[in-house]
């Protein structure tokens, strides 16, 4: 028995009514989808409501899920992924514009990306292990639109194939393909163009 | 073959296999094709160290740890039990009233939400209101009479009152009257003939002509004083008339 057929002998069992297969559900894909929450949305708390809805959503709709369509990974990461389209698109959370120069979460008085790039004596590699830029890394991964950002995340982040990112965002693999080199490319510009204006 | 290749190499081809590129999948002339044109061309080999770049960036973010009790919280909004290793100490004597909360919480857990809170806010007060505005006073509810006799008095006085208010309408004596005038404007022959066959009767004595109410209690009649006999048009809009007119309509509405 393969990953799949266990996974949709667990959701079988659930959809049955067993309270441990739905546990077993939740211990193994709480992770994977807390982190598609969290790069979304850029906040740990707002991660976590956003996970809880997702199972909530999950538990609720689990009996629709289709064992022929697509794998079960590839419908959690697409209720995950609507669910997140769906809580962003009031606009609250649409793409942000900000300068470069700006000062991450508004405030007055803390240090530019430029800033807190700077760091002369590290190499590229040194720089992106340590936490400060991974912090950097994330702001400028919220800086992308909604749409570069799910492409990358799914790709570059959770590891899919672009088939099922193009199953899970509903749109053509080459669509896909162009989203996440776009979004890559922009990421790398906002980064890279602030490290070179801080020397 | 390969020189034909690199010289066929368009920039649109290599933005559209940067994917491919990234990931180290191409193989062969088509991969020798694309290098060759990212030498001799400066916007394609920038467009693929940035894409890389970015890639690289991204691949080293570390995975998030998520909260410790999210998956308690998970599954506490959702089957509403608790995993062995995160399940509290369960507590002795627990009562049947926390086990009745327990059962009853995941039911309610969809409507326990602050919007919910609030719309039912925003719909009890505006209820509550709108009886304010109708008359309807909570601290009244003590002094009801809710005895059987007291509720059918009370049902009585309310049939009564809607009654008046509806034969003390405006609109209501105006419809009365006008539909009055048009059935005597269609039978308008049907007035004239018993005047002509009253001559033929025995002559009505002087004082019948206004009898009293112990006269007409003796010959059987009543008074016809009303403009939807013989007497004259009657105007809706004349407030006197229409007040001579309402215990007529009231007669005429309990006949039917």
């Amino acid at each position: 028995m393969d990953d799949n057929q266990a996974v949709n002998a667990l959701v079988r069992r659930c959809v049955s009514g067993d309270a441990a297969a739905w546990q077993e559900i939740v211990q193994q894909y709480h992770r994977r989808i807390y982190n598609i929450c969290y790069r979304f949305s850029g906040s740990a708390d707002d991660a976590s409501d956003l996970a809880q809805e997702v199972f909530i959503k999950m538990y609720r709709t689990l009996g629709t899920f289709d064992t022929t369509r697509a794998s079960f990974m590839t419908w959690v990461t697409t209720v995950t992924r609507n669910l997140l389209v769906d809580h962003f698109r009031k606009g609250k959370y649409d793409r942000i514009t900000d300068s470069l120069d700006a000062t991450p979460g508004d405030q007055e008085d803390g240090l530019t990306f430029a800033d807190r790039l700077e760091d002369k004596g590290a190499s590229p590699e040194a720089r992106v292990r340590s936490q400060e830029t991974q912090k950097l890394v994330h702001e400028a991964l919220k800086r992308l639109s909604p749409e570069l950002r799910e492409a990358v995340i799914l790709r570059d982040l959770q590891d899919m194939d672009y088939k099922d990112i193009a199953k899970v965002l509903n749109v053509p693999e080459g669509t896909v393909k162009s989203r996440i080199n776009r979004g890559r490319t922009e990421l790398a510009r906002l980064l890279q163009r602030n490290y070179k204006q801080a020397n | 073959m390969a020189g034909e290749l690199q010289s066929e190499m368009q920039c649109a081809q290599v933005e559209a296999l940067l994917a491919e590129i990234l990931d180290g999948t191409l193989q062969g002339e088509t991969l020798t094709g694309c290098e060759a044109h990212q030498q001799s061309c400066a916007a394609c080999r920038t467009m693929v160290q940035e894409a890389r770049a970015g890639m690289h960036w991204l691949n080293a973010l570390d995975e998030a740890e998520p909260p410790a009790n999210l998956v308690h919280n998970i599954l506490a909004k959702t089957i509403g039990a608790l995993p062995s290793e995160h399940a509290p100490v369960k507590q002795r004597g627990e009562g049947w009233l926390e086990k009745l909360k327990g059962r009853l919480a995941p039911m309610f857990a969809p409507i326990a939400t602050p919007r919910f809170a609030m719309s039912f806010g925003m719909a009890f007060f505006s209820i509550t209101m709108l009886l304010g505005i109708a008359g309807f006073h909570f601290a009244d509810v003590r002094h009801w009479d809710l005895s059987s006799k007291g509720i059918r008095r009370t049902y009585y006085e309310a049939q009564a009152r809607c009654m008046r208010y509806y034969e003390n309408m405006r609109v209501v004596y105006e419809i009365e009257s006008r539909v009055r005038d048009l059935r005597r404007a269609g039978t308008p022959d049907q007035s004239a003939q018993p005047q002509q066959q009253q001559p033929q009767q025995e002559a009505p004595a002087p004082n019948q002509k206004n009898p009293s109410k112990t006269e007409n209690r003796q010959h059987g009649t009543r008074p016809q004083t009303y403009s939807r006999d013989n007497g004259e048009p009657m105007l809706a809009t004349f407030p006197a008339v229409m007040l001579a007119a309402i215990p007529q309509a009231r007669q005429n509405r309990r006949t039917a």
